[in-house]
């Protein structure tokens, strides 16, 4: 078990001397609060204006949501690289030389990325509601408003699963470019655009964003659901990770 | 002790390591040569537990690297393909890997002191040369004091200063009874750093034996001769036994008679010599003639 622990001491190290890695995850913290204050920012101007650019069912409590929204391609780039550095260096055999057990090595890598995203999302996304909030001035509401809680909470535990599927994702292609290439655009719209369409919409429910953007919805019906599914996909990818980690042969 | 049995590795049709079995003993620099390609690294790789052989093991002092729980403070160790993050701080590069096994802190200065690098803890091992790279892996291995060192082309990169430097550490650290195994492909140093030869070739075992016995045995060893009438000498030698090969500048190198011989045979026929010295075989002459002898050998 000690042998466990001073491999999380050496991969915390690591993290914070890795500039890319670390860049990534700081990234995460300007990029969801100034989303999240423009976004109440503009929709300020559009409640006052009456425009017609408001979207149809906006409000208050789930536009608070929406920073971290964007913040979580900054966090997938994070759990991307943690890994990926690993490989692209050739780092991975000196850090397998210090933890030669291949799953004492693994599992520390994970934990500590789980752990950053996690410590590292709770204050973001608080602060980013509250910016939210503050910028839509007198159309601001509580963030103890009924539902908020639960998923301000929940948008913590998706940010942090979200980080530790894409760092899975990695340690499955041994490289940082592939997972890139098909998470970001994922993400940004691919799934999006797949629960618009009325043929797809039930397909796109058990991609793992789209099912876990249930948990960061106010007043959820899907909360559990959505949480299955991501959970899912996280369990599965770091499971396939694991045994791509284990076979990795020089 | 690092003991190596029956070690066998094969990618697809490509046999690496073939059947590879011995032993390198403690108190010893034991120096693992062979052409490119022998299977030196692959072999140093499944020491390591990088590489998973395909039949047999690799034990260091009785255990499998990959049981080892801080194996750092076992085993140091130096591979070519591996490297460090070019963005991390020199100093932090020691410290995760101090952290990862428990090393007393104070370790990383004084192995940054050791090998030159202490002002340049600081900066970003990216910016580093070849020959800086090659201290601070050597300084990686040296951290947790182990007793066994496993360095794959340690001399790489370093000059003739850092070179000096590393033989005197690793005769200094063999006298203190830890078992040291260094491939290398520059022959002259690696006959001034090693007591011992582990030589592979395809794979295999050609050697493994004292270095000195390993030139008294297949190197060549000669007179040579330098006289204004090397013909008729030729004559006179040859029909007493010698075997001659013509050097490059008229002179003769004359094999199977002692120096005193020769001169005796000279001075009967009336000649005169300009140069008589025994020469024999370098480390280097002796590898390149017992692997080409391996090659036919295989092949037949």
């Amino acid at each position: 078990m000690s042998e466990t622990i001073a491999a999380i001491q050496a991969e915390f190290t690591k993290l914070r001397g890795v500039r890319s890695t670390f860049t990534a995850l700081l990234l995460f913290v300007p990029v969801s609060i100034l989303v999240a204050a423009v976004d109440g920012w503009s929709a300020k101007g559009a409640i006052e204006s009456h425009s017609p650019a408001l979207r149809a069912g906006f409000t208050p409590q789930q536009a608070g949501l929406d920073g971290i929204l964007y913040g979580q391609l900054a966090l997938i780039v994070f759990g991307v690289l943690i890994v990926a550095s690993e490989y692209s260096s050739g780092m991975i055999r000196v850090s397998l030389l210090a933890v030669p057990r291949r799953g004492r090595l693994y599992a520390a890598k994970m934990v500590v990325t789980a752990a950053a995203a996690a410590i590292v999302a709770i204050p973001v996304t608080l602060v980013s509601y509250l910016a939210t909030q503050l910028a839509l001035g007198p159309h601001g509401v509580s963030i103890g408003d009924h539902g908020v809680p639960r998923a301000l909470a929940g948008a913590v535990v998706y940010l942090t699963l979200m980080c530790l599927f894409a760092a899975s994702a990695a340690a499955v292609a041994r490289n940082a470019v592939l997972p890139l290439i098909i998470l970001l655009p994922m993400v940004l719209a691919g799934s999006h655009i797949l629960s618009i369409l009325g043929a797809t919409k039930a397909i796109a429910r058990y991609f793992p964003d789209q099912a876990g953007t249930d948990l960061l919805t106010v007043n959820s019906h899907d909360t559990s659901f959505g949480f299955a599914v991501l959970l899912t996909w996280t369990l599965a990818a770091s499971a396939w990770g694991y045994l791509r980690h284990t076979r990795w042969d020089m | 002790m690092i003991e190596v049995q029956n070690l066998t590795k094969r990618y697809g049709q490509n046999t690496v390591v073939n059947g590879l079995t011995f032993t390198v003993r403690s108190g010893t620099v034991t120096g693992f040569l062979g052409p490119n390609g022998a299977g030196k690294s692959t072999t140093m790789r499944m020491m390591l537990g990088l590489t998973r052989p395909d039949t047999g093991f690799a034990r260091i002092d009785g255990h499998a690297y990959r049981e080892l729980s801080y194996p750092l403070r076992q085993v140091g160790s130096l591979l070519e393909t591996s490297a460090p993050h070019r963005s991390l701080l020199a100093a932090d590069h020691l410290l995760w890997l101090v952290q990862s096994n428990r090393i007393a802190r104070r370790r990383v200065h004084e192995v940054l002191e050791m090998v030159g690098l202490t002002a340049a803890a600081r900066q970003r091992i990216g910016g580093f040369s070849l020959g800086m790279t090659q201290r601070l892996g050597l300084a990686a291995a040296l951290l947790g004091d182990p007793p066994v060192l496993i360095l794959d082309e340690p001399l790489n990169g370093l000059d003739p200063e850092g070179i000096r430097w590393l033989r005197e550490l690793l005769r200094r650290m063999a006298a203190q009874g830890r078992t040291i195994l260094v491939s290398s492909h520059l022959m002259t140093e690696m006959s001034m750093i090693a007591d011992r030869l582990i030589i592979i070739h395809h794979g295999h075992l050609v050697a493994d034996t004292r270095m000195s016995d390993f030139i008294q045995r297949h190197g060549r060893t000669y007179v040579r001769v330098r006289t204004s009438e090397p013909e008729l000498l030729g004559r006179e030698l040859e029909r007493n036994g010698a075997a001659l090969t013509p050097g490059s500048d008229g002179s003769l190198e004359v094999a199977g008679l002692a120096p005193a011989e020769i001169s005796r045979l000279a001075a009967a026929q009336g000649l005169s010599l300009a140069e008589l010295s025994t020469h024999s075989a370098s480390l280097e002459d002796t590898f390149l003639a017992v692997i080409s002898q391996e090659g036919t050998s295989t092949h037949v």
